[in-house]
Order: C-alpha cells, then structure tokens, then sequence
C-alpha cells in the first residue's frame, strides 16, 4: 500500500483528540479500561474483574503480556496447549507491580510463547491495528501489550524480549519499548521461550514512566537463579564510576560526582558501597553536564534498510551532535553472524523447554483417541495437535541443532559466535562489562550505541502471509544482537519527515543500546535524547486506531 | 491443588509396576514404541519383590545344579580364552532433606504428589533452586570414593520424554561433573575370588542428577503418577570398565552400598530401589586381536552392550554372566556384537533380552541448562568433609578386628550383613555392656559377635527371617549376655531364652528368665557330693583306672563327669565345680 494514500485516509488531528477525550474519560477508571478492553478479543485474551468499592481514582493500571503467570488470568502463551492453564503463584513481576499499588488489568495477546516478530503466531488470531484501513503489523512478539499503551488504554505494559520482542513492537506502534539488562529484572513467573536470552521488557510512551516501572521491578529475586545478586549490583555501581577514568574533553564541565583514580582496590570496595547513594546524584548531573560518545556501528547500514528509516537515523544523530555529542564511527564485525547465532540457540532452548507440554499435568487435556497408541510415540499427537506452526519449526530446528550429530556443527558454534558478539561490545564500550575479569573498557570507545530498531517499516499483514519465515527472522538482525549480549537497550519513537502527519504506518524506532548494567544512564540518556527529538505524542496520534470500535 | 493423582491414559494396556519394578522407565521416548507387556493383571506380579527375589534365587540354584558338571565345564574351559570387560554406572538416591532443585521435602511419604514444589512438576514458569544442602552427602559420597571435586562443576539437561519425567529432561552433569577421579578397593573379603587378588576400581566420575516419578498402573488404560520422588537428589557413579568377572561387578556394587551408608550419603540400598544399575559388558579374546573399542580411555575392547537396571547385587551378578555368555556364544559363532541396550529381569535371569538397539537409541540431546548456575565448591569445604568423614567400610573392619577383637570373617559378616544395620546393633550392644569408662570394647566384642552372628544367624536362617533390628532389642540382647557372662545362665538356658526373645517377648530378660526357671541356681557342695558318690557307685570299674593314675584315668574322669552331668539338673550345674568334686573324692 502506498503510504502517501494511507496519510491522506486518516482523520483530522480534530478528530483525532476528539477520540481520544472520550477515551481519556472511561480510561480514568480502571473498571472503564477494563471495559474498553474487554472489547478486543485480538488485543487482550482475558481481563481481570475490578474489586468494586475501591477509590480508583488514582490506581494505576498496567496489562501483562500473556506469558507470566497470575493466578486470577489464565495464562496461555496465547497457546492452545495452556489452555485454562492458571499458575499457582503470581509471576514476581506481577507480585512486585501489585505492592506498589497498580493493577493488573488484562494479558494481552501475543506470539505463541514468543516465537514471532508480528504477533501473528497467535492461536487466538493475530494482534490487529483496531482500525480497519490499517493493516500494518504491530510488531511481536510482545504485540498486545504494545498496542495496549499506543492506543492508550494503560499507561504502562510488559512485555518480554527474547531477540527484540519488546522493541520491535515498540516501533511499530511508535511507543517507548524497554529491555533492560539480562537478570535486572526476576523472570521468575515468566514462561520461559529462551531462559538464556529472556527478559522483561516495559513499554510505555514517556521514558518517565518506563523509568517508574523499572524501579519497581529492578530487584533481586532469589527465586530466580538469573537474576543478577546483590554483589554482581554493587560490581556494576561500581563499573559505572569508572566511567571518570576516561580522558574526556568535556571534563571540565563536570560537576556531578568524579572520581579519578579509581585503580586503588580498597578505595574502590569503598566507592562501590557508597556508589548506590550516589548514583541519583551522577546519573542526573553527569546526563545534563557531559558530552556522550555515540557510537555508529558501520554494519547496521545494510542495503535492504528501509530509506525512511536511514533519513530517520541520520536525522536522530543529527539531534545528538546538537546536543553537544560526540558521533563515532565503531565496528561490530560480529553483527551479521549474530542472527544465525540468535536462530540457533533460541529455538535450542525452546525446544528443551516446551519439552514439559505433554498435557499430562496441566493445559489443555490429552485426547484418548490419539494418545499412546501401540504404534509408538508418547506425546507427537498433542504436541503436533495444539502447536502452532511457528512453534513446531523451532522445536524441530532446536532439536535438530542440538542432536548429537549437528551439535558440533551448530550449538557449540553459536554458542562460540555469541562469545564474539559480547566481545563486540566490549571492545567499543567504554565502561568495561562489570561481570566479566577480562574486561577493562576502551577508552577511546563509546558509552552508547544509537542504531534503527528494525531495518523497515511496518509491513502490512497481508504482505506478511507472503513471506517466508526466513524473512520475517531477519527483522530482527538490528536487535538481536543485544539480546546476545544481555545488554540493555531501548527502542524510541523518532520520525523520518516532521511534514507528514505521524501514522503508524510510518513509524521508526530508534535502539540504544548501553553497557550491560547501565540500564540507568541508557535511560536518562533515553529521555534526553527523547525531549531533544520531540517525538510525535504517541496517545493522541494513534488513539484513532481505535475508532472503529465506535465506543 | 497439586495434592491429588494426576492420570492419563494409555490405549494400550500396559505392564504394571510394582515400586521396585520400574525395570524399562528410562528406556522411552518419543522415538522408540512402548512396548507395554499386554498381559492382563495377575496374581504373580502383584506378588511382594521379596518373595519374587526368592522365588528367582531358588529358580537359578535349581538351574545351576542341574546343568552342572558338563556344561559349566565346558564353559570354564572356554572363558580361559576370553576377557570380560564391565564398566558400572550406578543411581543412589542421597540423603537429604529437600530435592535438588526445589525445597519441597525429600522425606518419604505415602501421600501420592503431597512434597511438591512446582518446579518438581515442571509447571511453566517455575526455575530450578540449588539446595546447596544436598552436596553434604553428595560431596561424603565423593570424598568417600576417594574422588577429585572439581572446584567447579555445571548443570545440563538430558532429553527424553516419559511419564516419570515432567520436564522432558532429566537434570544432570554431564560436561562438567563436581567429582572425577575416584576409586575403590575390593578384597576377597568383599565377595572376590581368592585368584582376582586386590583390585582397584577407577571411578570417572560422579555426578549429582534428578530421580523421576513414580509410575504405577491403575487399570488397563490409565497409569497413575506419584511425582513426590521426581527431583530427589542422585549421585550417578560411573566406573571406569575395569571389572572383569561377574563377581567383581557384584562385588564392586556392594562395596559402593556399603560406602554410601558408612559415610550416611544414603539410606535406602538396592532392596528399597534407593540403589540402581546400568552394566556395560563386552568380551574379548585374550589371544586374538585387540578389539576397536574404547570407553572411557580404555581402549581395545569389544563392543559393548548396555543393561539397564539391575535392582540387587544377585541381578547384577547374573547379568553379567548371561550377557558375557550370550556375546561369547555370538562371537564363537563367527557373529557380531551390536552396540545395543538390553535388558535383564528376575523371571529369566539365564538371559538378556534385547531393548533397543543403537538406531532406537535416544538422542539425549545434552545441553546446558540456562537456568542454573555453575556450581562453586570451595577447597575449605571439601576440606572439612575430608576431615570429618566418617569410617568407610576398609577402616570399619580394622576397627572391628583390632578394638573389637572379631576375626576377619566375623568383621566382614557383620559389615556386609543386611545394609550394616546388623553392625549398628553390635556396636549398640557391645556399648550398652560396656561401662562408659572402660574403652576396652575386646572383652565383650567376641561374645557380643558370636551371639549375633553365630547363634542369632542360625535362628534367622531356620526361620527364614529376615533381619531387623527390632527383632530382638539391643537392651534385651545386653542383658542375656550379660547374665550369661556372669554364670547366672548356662549356655543351654541362654539359646533357650533367646528363642523366647526371638519369639517375641518383650519382657525384660531378668523377668523372662525367671519366669521360665532358667536362671541358673547352683547345686551347694552338699548336692555335688552325693551326686558324685552316686555315679562312683554305678561304675566301680572306671572308678578303679581312675584311681590306679593309668593312662586311661583321664579318659575315664571325664567319663565319669560325663555321667554326673547326665544325671543331675543341667542348669544348675557346672562342670568345672563337678570335675572338683569327682577329684577330691578319686583322688584326694
């Protein structure tokens, strides 16, 4: 479809805030989202009743992606296999969300458990722009929950990112998608699809509130053997500290917390104990006094990029030297290897994990007619019956890759291939990773890296069915490779050309990417660079998608 | 909501497991059938394990007198020419409190699916806990087989689908295993043959793993799953293929046992499938040329096959040698051996019978488990089980033969009877006659182990029943000792009250005794002498060699005493104070 025709078939911006008043009315409730919500059966697969009586008039509501278990929602993965399926705790996300007062209103839809970067593998139908002109994918795997804050309907929403699942839809649905660093977050109560690759990624419109969602949630979980301990915490505080070590010509300018001379180990155990009192302090002034290094990695500027989205690029690292950045060009020679890497050892995983669907404890149940028979096999019936496509590929390319005869050629390379990838990194940061001994930091590196999210736009649906699943995996080549890396990183909405109207069918997203632990100062360089770009108002601009509904 | 049954249905009947039974659990998966036996319920399988290993050993001794001589003959003649190679892995559950991975408890209980824990049902979601507990009696299991630890050591996941097995894999170590290098002595005082000498079992390694549920057969189409077992901690202990005859393998299975509980890394033995066994067999001939195979860096060996499960000392023992034969025969017959996994049940333990062979074999697809994470032992800590260990079997006996004063015979029974607990009750009884302040265990230790070896050991066997400690209780045992010790029961009156006690009866022993008038009351002076003059009466003739100091005078006093116990009241006479009282009289 031609874009151009697209923008001319969409409402007056009159019209546009004409909707979105009506739903900033019902939306004040909680029960009025709900009811919003119940509304759209692609979008969310259950809601969640509202204890009536309750002052809700300053709750918080929040939508979880279907994959971590609550107990009041059936948790399905958007899977027929779950079916019914209710967990017997709240996933330690959703414990954490409650305490802190916001209410879990609905799970929304998703790729079955994971797999997909359109949120189309769904066996409860593909996730849908509300809108009937627009047939534009919202990006997956975490596509309901996307598509929950674009419209407006919850400020907030999690998701979960695996090769991208946070930040693809992010961009899609020109949102703010967040995935921090790999064990920040308890994935304790999320189903896992890759629990090497796994986290929990936010999605909101402003970096204030995924900053507010992410200080609730960035907490050690003992439950969770992944999650990062309070010692590896203070290694990283102080990881960040050294940031000071580096020559910088900016360093005048600095009148934050700096530290110089950090080589003393004993002044360093002391620094790191205090480094969690003073990080408020040098996040903020170091983000308002200093210059970054923004790096450029020269691979990410493949042929197939979408036009709009390298104008978009440019412009967004314009906006940064504006801002008294330094641009860099860096290499990251591992890039192209690092999809090949992703789409072996994810479904290697996730072939050892859905191993437990037998529907013997729990789902939907075993049919007699099909089970056990004499001629052989225990579960191929249920398990060929109640995947879906998506998911029985990767289950066979895992098993495959990890059968004694390809595991040589396949795990163990990828594995070997992920290794460089992280090694990529550290080689351009310039803050050295804060788990690894080897790691010192470049100091001529970078301290962020800035790259598209996705090298297109969203594709429409229809084109979608064309293409074969090979195509949609190298989607996912800009964020994978931070997956790799348990780097943290976060899509951002930006637009290729301020004259048309922002329409979800163009919108871009931009990824930073920071330093494993640095999910703080990605994200107050994320709102810096957010206010410097002045993106378009994501709720007013795509509340329109839901006119159809005619509430 | 996980305290309940939790079914599903088989078209196809299947075989019934009895809890020790579950001979084929791992044997399954996707690609391999299930070959359930089709065979309706009947009394004989449901018979108690017991019996059925009684049953079996009385089939096996009737088989082997009957083929004796000829046959065996034949086939001693013919193992000269060949080598026997085997290679053992064995399953022990630990001793622990919690599972591996989840803190449920570890404590059995007849409440089917009560000590769960999510992770323990593999429900979505849940992840796997380290209980670092469970390496206490891991790493005593280790030290104790005198093992490396590896300061660093990792998880994996095995894959394969089964009833037993909720997450569709089985964690275990199979990269990286927290133990290498072990070894293990067998004597012929562990059951060897005089001509194999000392041997030195290598261990490869020793690596912690999950055990599975438990199966068991409801009706015809449904099999019920009890998953209080599924996660249990195991040690899997795997020999270097060093064995090479079917009572070394026996052998070296027992000695692993009775290492497992001296140091108290485990409690339930091979009869309560706390202990399990995979043999790997190849021949060779000795002569010919090498064969092309190695396992584990032995090299030039003969293609192995794998038996799985072997539940008692005697099945692994027997498979061996069926196995051994059945390859000797193949290759004596110009055949090859195919690399395959068979098995070996009590009903016919003359023979293997084939599983699957290698194109059936299941892929584990090994691989490391994300969730978990590296596990570090520190060198203080292997350090400290080092020094707190307790005996180990070796140490045990010498402690047996030099501060008890038992033969070598006696310390090894007392070692090897009935899973030690029979040696508990030794040292229980010895202790409760030896006053605390005396150290000298010598001067009851003989005494004590004749009584429970010797004269316990005969009423067992003739009553074909089996040892438990609760048969007689330790104090009584003391007491009948002790009141032998001190003259106040004759030896008869003793074995007389012991049947009492072994009958049952819970009295005290001073109570018992009395009661049945076998304390022993001496005869005064007065009561010996007429005695005597009597029998000097009845027999004028010996009397008469005895006082003329003959040659035979010895030989006819002890005649005469022989006469004077016969007629008086044995158990209140003594033959020292008889002899006394004959010579005073004969020859003052």
């Amino acid at each position: 479809m031609n874009p151009a025709a697209t923008a001319r078939r969409l409402k007056s911006p009159g019209e546009i805030r004409k909707y979105s008043t009506i739903y900033h009315d019902r939306l004040r409730s909680a029960r009025g989202t709900r009811a919003v919500l119940s509304g759209l059966e692609n979008l969310v697969l259950t809601g969640s009743p509202y204890p009536s009586g309750r002052n809700i008039a300053n709750d918080e509501v929040i939508v979880l992606k279907d994959n971590f278990l609550t107990t009041d929602l059936p948790t399905t993965c958007a899977s027929h296999i779950l079916e019914g399926f209710r967990g017997s705790a709240t996933s330690m996300v959703g414990r954490l969300l409650q305490d802190a007062g916001i209410h879990i209103v609905a799970k929304t839809n998703m790729d079955e458990f994971g797999m997909g970067s359109y949120s189309t593998n769904s066996a409860r139908g593909p996730v849908k722009h509300g809108f009937d002109s627009l047939e534009q994918s919202v990006g997956g795997s975490s596509g309901g929950s996307a598509l929950v804050v674009a419209g407006g309907l919850a400020r907030f929403a999690i998701g979960s990112d695996t090769g991208g699942s946070v930040r693809l839809p992010a961009a899609y649905t020109g949102i703010l998608g967040f995935k921090p660093s790999y064990g920040r977050i308890s994935r304790n109560g999320l189903i896992p699809y890759a629990n090497s690759l796994d986290t929990v990624g936010i999605m909101s419109t402003s970096v204030k509130d995924a900053i507010s969602i992410y200080r609730i949630l960035n907490k050690y979980d003992p439950a969770d053997p992944t999650s990062l301990d309070l010692n590896s915490r203070a290694r990283i505080s102080h990881a960040g500290l050294s940031r000071s070590r580096v020559p910088d010509h900016e360093a005048s300018n600095q009148v934050g917390v700096r530290v110089i001379g950090l080589r003393d180990k004993k002044e360093s155990a002391r620094l790191s104990l205090e480094a969690g009192m003073r990080w408020k302090a040098y996040g903020r002034q170091y983000l308002t006094k200093r210059s970054w290094r923004i790096g450029v990695p020269d691979e990410y500027n493949i042929q197939e990029m979408h036009p709009w989205i390298r104008i978009a690029w440019l412009k967004t690292l314009s906006v940064l030297q504006d801002m008294g950045n330094d641009i860099v060009h860096i290499s990251l020679p591992t890039t192209q290897s690092a999809l090949s890497a992703y789409y072996v050892l994810a479904p290697a995983e996730a072939s050892s994990n859905l191993a437990k669907y037998d529907g013997v404890r729990y789902g939907i149940p075993r049919d007699a007619e099909l089970a056990d028979n004499h001629e052989g096999v225990l579960y191929a019936h249920h398990r060929g019956q109640h995947f879906g496509d998506e998911v029985k590929r990767r289950i066979l390319l895992g098993t495959f890759s990890l059968s004694a005869g390809a595991m040589d050629n396949y795990f163990i390379q990828a594995q070997k291939v992920r290794r460089l990838v992280q090694q990529d990194f550290n080689n351009v940061f310039t803050v050295p990773h804060p788990l690894l001994e080897a790691s010192t930091g470049n100091p001529e590196g970078v301290d962020f890296i800035v790259v598209p999210t996705a090298p297109t736009l969203p594709p429409l649906l229809s084109e979608l069915k064309r293409q074969s699943p090979l195509d949609s995996y190298i989607n996912d080549i800009f964020t994978v490779p931070a997956s790799l890396a348990g780097l943290p990183a976060i899509s951002v909405p930006v637009v290729a050309d301020d004259d048309l109207p922002p329409t979800s069918d163009k919108n871009i997203g931009m990824q930073i990417i920071g330093q494993f632990g640095e999910d703080m100062p990605l994200l107050n360089f994320a709102r810096d660079t957010v206010e410097a770009i002045d993106p378009p108002r994501p709720r007013e601009t795509d509340s329109r998608i839901w006119t159809a509904r005619r509430f | 909501m996980l305290r309940r049954w939790y079914c599903h249905r088989f078209v196809s009947t299947a075989r019934l497991y009895t809890s020790s039974l579950c001979a084929q659990r791992k044997c399954f998966s996707t690609s391999t059938h299930c070959r359930f036996h089709a065979t309706a319920v009947d009394e004989a399988e449901v018979a108690p394990l017991r019996k059925q290993l009684k049953d079996a050993a009385r089939a096996s001794r009737h088989q082997q007198v009957s083929d004796t001589n000829g046959k065996d003959q034949l086939r001693r003649e013919r193992l000269k020419d060949w080598e026997l190679t085997v290679g053992i892995e064995i399953h022990a559950q630990l001793n622990t409190s919690s599972k591996l991975f989840s803190r449920a408890s570890a404590d059995w209980t007849d409440v089917p699916n009560a000590a769960l824990w999510p992770f323990d049902m593999a429900v979505p979601g849940s992840q796997p806990l380290f209980q670092p507990p469970v390496l206490i009696p891991a790493l005593r299991a280790a030290i104790a087989l005198d093992c490396d630890i590896r300061p660093r050591s990792k998880f994996d996941r095995k894959h394969y689908f089964y009833h037993d097995q909720p997450a569709g894999y089985q964690i275990t170590q199979y990269y990286e295993p927290f133990a290498v290098n072990g070894r293990v002595t067998l004597t012929q005082q562990d059951g060897l043959a005089p001509e194999e000498g000392t041997l030195h079992i290598g261990i490869k390694q020793v690596q912690l793993e999950q055990d599975t549920a438990r199966t068991q057969q409801h009706d015809e189409e449904t099999s019920l799953i009890d998953f209080n077992r599924s996660g249990h901690a195991l040690v899997e202990i795997i020999s270097l293929p060093q064995l090479h005859s079917p009572q070394a393998a026996a052998a070296y299975v027992r000695k692993v046992q009775s290492i497992l509980y001296a140091v108290d890394a485990a409690t339930t033995g091979m009869e309560l499938g706390g202990l399990r066994a995979d043999v790997n067999v190849s021949v060779r001939r000795f002569d010919g040329a090498t064969g092309n195979h190695s396992y584990s860096g032995v090299t030039g060996l003969g293609q192995r096959t794998e038996i799985k499960n072997l539940s008692s000392f005697k099945s692994v023992e027997d498979a061996v040698c069926a196995e051994r034969d059945r390859q000797i025969d193949i290759l004596e017959a110009g055949g090859k051996i195919e690399g395959e996994t068979r098995g070996w049940s009590l009903s016919n333990p003359g023979a293997t019978r084939r599983l699957r062979g290698k194109e059936g074999e299941v892929d584990y697809r090994y691989m490391p488990d994300p969730d978990i994470l590296p596990l570090h032992i520190d060198n203080d800590l292997v350090a400290h089980f080092r020094s707190t260990l307790p005996p180990v079997p070796d140490q045990l006996l010498d402690m047996l033969r030099l501060s008890y004063g038992l033969t070598a015979d006696d310390a090894g029974a007392l070692l090897n009877l009935d899973n030690g607990t029979r040696l508990l009750y030794y040292q229980d009884v010895v202790s409760r006659l030896t006053p605390s302040s005396n150290n000298n265990k010598t001067a009851f230790g003989v005494h004590v182990g004749n009584w429970i070896l010797h004269e316990l050991g005969a009423l067992l066997t003739t009553t074909e029943t089996e040892w438990h400690p609760d048969l007689i209780h330790a104090q009584q045992m003391s007491d009948l000792i002790s009141l032998q010790l001190k003259g106040q029961l004759t030896g008869p009156s003793a074995k007389k009250l012991l049947r009492i006690l072994f009958a049952g009866e819970k009295e005290p022993v001073s109570v018992i005794a009395e009661r049945e008038n076998l304390l022993f009351q001496s005869m005064n002076d007065q009561e010996y002498v007429e005695l005597a003059n009597r029998v000097i009466q009845d027999h004028p003739k010996e009397v008469e060699i005895v006082q003329k100091n003959s040659k035979q005078a010895q030989g006819k006093l002890k005649f005469l005493l022989g006469q004077m116990m016969r007629h008086g009241d044995r158990n209140r006479m003594e033959a020292q104070r008889a002899e006394k009282t004959l010579r005073s009289i004969l020859m003052p």
